[in-house]
This record gives structure tokens, sequence and C-alpha cells, in this order.
């Protein structure tokens, strides 16, 4: 089971502080909400790295939080940089596609509803949101993913590119 | 990750100071204040403002561009501590309202002989000049926000930043500008304005990618 926001939120404000025990506590909390929360959103065997680059990338931000402020939502913000990071570089530096993994039983509590990527895909052009979907998150080839949608293969790559950065810039504004 | 990894990063945990968007802020309204000074004391301030009749015009633009260096310096600098959900369009409604002064310049130059703006080229160039180095000094601690928090969207935070810093740039050389016609205001302003976001929408991205 997950700690609550009010918990975390108090966790990471101590961390800030300082306090290594509550640190310990909140990063170990954390990696099992973002495990869940990458679940759905990319292959299983990315989902361990994805969630060890957002720890890092909290470590090193973590004077960017506003105690005054959710602890989810800021964290949300963070993963989903790392993810959209993660797509970007996969797409540049044509790695292994990815594989959809579908983790069984796995759910989202309602700031996750909120926030989830599959909203933010929602608000790209038709294309975009194809192109993106069947090659990135279904693990299609390009070619794979221009028979499935119709879509010639440079336009399919084209959607990418936008796409992605569309995704940068929708990232605070949900 | 490993419960080592998360050891490491739990070992490596130092106490930080949070963010302080206030003080950033104050940094850049000082730093534009401090620029205004120079301006005035180097170039002289507008015969209007010292007879204490400042115009109309001058109050209308000065206002504006101020509205839009205001609104775009806290939207940049909230963008240091990214949130999921959180909105924020008041930059959007001073960029809307700045606007208005290109919009209307262009409407009267259609009905009058725009060789008013084109023979105050040289005065221009200094207002370009002025304005934009005196708001990319003015973006200087706001970068050094963006730099310490965790932007996620880049290229925006860019854009932002580049608004914010032509706003005040041009707020403070206005107190100099004699000019209160909406031509020269809505082709020379602008100009300053635009070339501060394209370059700090071209520079910042690099400086605050994380």
């Amino acid at each position: 089971m997950i700690a609550r926001e009010d918990i975390l939120r108090d966790l990471m404000r101590r961390s800030q502080t300082g306090d290594k025990q509550a640190y310990a506590v909140l990063l170990e909390q954390t990696s099992r909400w973002l495990a869940r929360f990458f679940a759905q959103k990319i292959a299983a065997d990315a989902v361990d790295d994805l969630v060890q680059d957002t720890l890092i990338s909290l470590h090193k931000k973590r004077a960017s939080y506003d105690p005054a402020r959710p602890f989810l939502p800021w964290l949300a913000a963070i993963a989903r940089y790392r993810w959209v990071d993660r797509l970007r570089q996969t797409y540049r530096h044509a790695a292994e596609e990815l594989q959809d993994q579908h983790s069984e039983g796995s759910h989202e509590d309602v700031v996750g509803a909120k926030i989830s990527i599959a909203r933010l895909l929602d608000q790209l052009p038709a294309g975009q949101a194809e192109a993106i979907r069947l090659v990135k998150i279904d693990g299609l080839s390009i070619s794979e993913a221009c028979a499935k949608c119709g879509q010639s293969e440079p336009l399919v790559k084209v959607n990418i590119h936008r796409g992605l950065k569309r995704l940068t810039m929708l990232i605070e504004s949900e | 990750m490993t419960q080592f990894n998360i050891q490491q990063l739990v070992d490596d945990l130092e106490p930080v100071r949070t963010l302080r968007p206030k003080q950033s802020m104050a940094a850049s309204l000082i730093i534009t204040g401090a620029i205004l000074m120079l301006i005035v004391l180097w170039l002289g301030p507008r015969e209007d403002m010292m007879a204490g009749k400042p115009d109309s015009m001058f109050l209308l633009r000065g206002g504006t561009l101020l509205l839009l260096g205001l609104a775009n310096t806290y939207a940049a600098i909230a963008m240091a501590s990214p949130s999921v959900g959180r909105q924020g369009s008041g930059w959007q409604i001073a960029v809307a309202a700045a606007l208005l002064f290109p919009l209307a310049a262009l409407i009267v130059t259609m009905s009058v002989n725009p060789a008013e703006a084109i023979s105050a080229t040289a005065t221009g160039m200094q207002c370009l000049r002025m304005s934009v180095m005196g708001g990319l000094a003015a973006a200087i601690p706001m970068v050094l926000h963006l730099r310490r928090g965790a932007p996620t969207s880049p290229e925006r935070a860019g854009w932002l930043t580049g608004l914010a810093a032509g706003g005040l740039g041009a707020f403070a050389y206005g107190f100099h500008c004699p000019f209160n016609s909406i031509i020269y205001i809505g082709f020379w302003y602008a100009l300053a304005v635009g070339i501060c976001a394209v370059i700090c929408r071209l520079v910042v991205p690099r400086l605050i990618r994380w």
C-alpha cells in the first residue's frame, strides 16, 4: 500500500530539512508509486530505469518542491518530464523499440487518473497521438505503424517528432 | 530501483533551501529599477514627466509593459516548481493586452502616412538596443531561478522569460522615450519585446535543461 498524499508531503518536507529516515521512507514509497504510474505507459523492462531516473531527478531537484503545495502533482510533473525525455531519446537514437506490457491489476488513484499520460495524448492531434501510441507505447515498427494507421512513413516520423515536442509543452498545462 | 541505489541517495541527502520565487522576482524588479534610473540619468527623463503632466499614452504604454513584464516574470519563475494541473493564464491576458498596441498601429498605419515611424529609425534603434539590453539584464535572476528549479517545459520557460524581459526592458526605456505615437510604439516596442522573446527562446532552454 502506498502512503497518502498528506503523508508523502510531510515526508518530503522533512527530507528537505535533511531528515534521512524520512527520506528513505519517501523514496521507497515514491518508487512504488512511480512503478505503478509508469506501468501502463512504457514497456515493463523499461519501468525500473525510468523509476530510477525519476528518483535521481527528485533528489537533484528537491529544492524545487514547494512545501505549501501538494506533493504528488509535483512528482507527476517530474515523472512525465522524464517519460517524455525517455521517449525522445528512444526516438532520437533509434533504440530498441518498446514492447507493450500492460500490467495486470494495476490501478491509479484519483491523482493518478487526473495526471495520466493518456489524457496528455488525448490533447494531441489524432494523427500525432496515434503515431506515438503505435510506435512508442505499443512497440510497433514504423512500417507496421504505417500499415495499421494508413499514414505514410515520413508522416508517422513527423507526427512522432511533433507529438513529442507538443507533449513537452503540455506537461504543465493539462 | 534497488534498495542499494535508494540508500545511495539517502546517504547523499543534505538539507536544501527551497526556492524563493518572491526573491527572484524582486531581484528582476530591482534590476529593472536600476536600469530605469541609469537610462533616466544618462539619456534624460521625458519632459512631460518632469513637468508633472505625463501624457496619457506614456501612462498607458508604461502600464501595459509593466503588466506584461510582471505577469510573465511571475509565470516564468513559477515554472521552476512544476505541478501537474496548475493553471496560470495571467501572462496570456497580459500578452493579449500588449498586442493591442501593434494591432492599433497596424490599423492606424493604413490611414496615416507610415513615414512617421520610419523617419524615427535612429531613435527606434536606440529604443531597441536599450530595451533589449535592459530586458536581458532583468532576465538574469529568472534564468538563475529556473536553473535551480525543475522546469518541465524549457521552451515555454524561454518564451516567458523573453516576454518578461522585453516588457521590463521596454518599460524602463519608456521613461526616456519621448514618442507618444501609436505607430512608433506599436512598431519599435513590439519589436523590442519580440526580439527579447526570440533570444530567450533560443538561449534559455539550453541553460535550464536538466
